[in-house]
């Protein structure tokens, strides 16, 4: 007897029918306006929000590469000292030694360069939480995941590692992650390797106690 | 009426300051992290280059020391002023005025320390094999 029921309300409603079309209109005309503000100021929110946020970005990375790179600099300029040095000099044995290392040193300052180029692109912390929480994990990640956000700000490697561990699926984020984190630091021990063939180097040429010092000095 | 006319207005402005929020975030993150990237390919190529002349400099100085002729005192006076020039220069801060110009001064005197070496300036400083040229 559904049928029934159907036809009852409907007549029942038709007391109000033409009240109820206008207020669907109204409501949906309400809502597209309203849907369409949202639109408008999220598009004005992105355009400020990067306008403002790319010279500080650009700031804060400039100070980065600047740092990373000056030593690379120190090494290649000794090096440079060192073989014209050795060229005026006659030292001709030394002079492809030194080639050698500044090779290492051209190479470590290319990937110093592409680790710089992607760990800057390392997505926000907020945008993978909420694909974390997207996946629809178990509660106890859930509480984690409302603990990290809350301190958004925290550092990568260290703050979502519970998380990474509780859920194995999200485990590739983590490695992802701590790539990143290596990758702006790329291996120090290249150019400690370095410092101690130009160390040596300079003591076979004899060269004076400063110049030694000098080398000893370079920070890496 | 005009208190429902308000209302409207409000409600839209609202909705729109929501969508900004929103959106600032966004912007922000992306922003962020373009800028980031941008500037840390520039930072890295000024502190390659001054790190380089800084290198060059010190250890040129260490090994004149040895000789105390006329030349290489000469020698010696343009490589201090050289050092002094790159210690004093901020090459590390984006928004100093001058960046740029004292940046030319320092290859203007890294060219003539050079000559005055008898070395060619451009002597593995920038070679064609690494992406960071000067």
């Amino acid at each position: 007897m559904s049928w029934l029921q159907v036809a009852v309300s409907q007549s029942n409603e038709d007391i109000f029918d033409e009240d109820a079309d206008e207020m669907y209109l109204l409501q949906k005309e309400w809502n597209s306006t309203m849907k369409k503000r949202l639109k408008e100021g999220y598009r004005d929110g992105i355009e400020a929000g990067k306008e403002l946020a790319l010279q500080k970005g650009f700031n804060q990375g400039y100070r980065h590469g600047a740092k990373l790179m000056i030593t690379c600099g120190h090494f290649k300029g000794t090096l440079n000292a060192l073989l014209s040095w050795c060229h005026f000099n006659r030292h001709d044995s030394a002079l492809s030694t030194i080639n050698n290392l500044l090779d290492v040193i051209g190479k470590h300052e290319e990937d110093v360069l592409k680790c710089l180029n992607s760990a800057e692109e390392q997505p926000h912390l907020g945008h993978i939480l909420d694909s974390v929480q997207d996946m629809d994990l178990n509660h106890t990640a859930g509480t984690e995941y409302k603990e990290v956000k809350d301190g958004k700000h925290k550092k990568c490697g260290s703050c979502d590692d519970n998380i990474c561990r509780k859920n194995g699926e999200v485990g590739s984020w983590q490695s992802e992650c701590s790539k990143a984190n290596l990758c702006t630091d790329p291996d120090k021990s290249t150019l400690a390797w370095v410092q101690k063939q130009t160390v040596w180097l300079v003591e076979q040429l004899g060269l004076s106690p400063d110049t030694l010092h000098h080398i000893q000095q370079l920070e890496h | 009426m005009a208190d429902l006319f308000e209302g409207i207005v409000m409600a839209e402005q609202r909705f729109h300051g929501e969508g900004y929020q929103e959106g600032y975030e966004e912007g922000s993150h992306a922003g962020m992290a373009e800028g980031r990237r941008h500037g840390a390919l520039h930072g890295a190529r000024m502190g390659s280059e001054i790190g380089s002349y800084l290198g060059f400099a010190l250890t040129w100085h260490c090994l004149l020391q040895k000789c105390t002729d006329e030349k290489n005192s000469k020698r010696i006076r343009a490589l201090d002023s050289l050092i002094g020039m790159i210690q004093k220069f901020p090459y590390e801060d984006p928004t100093y005025d001058k960046l740029q110009e004292d940046l030319e001064k320092i290859r203007g005197k890294f060219k003539q320390v050079c000559s005055m070496l008898n070395i060619q300036s451009d002597f593995r400083i920038g070679t064609e094999r690494s992406s960071l040229t000067f």
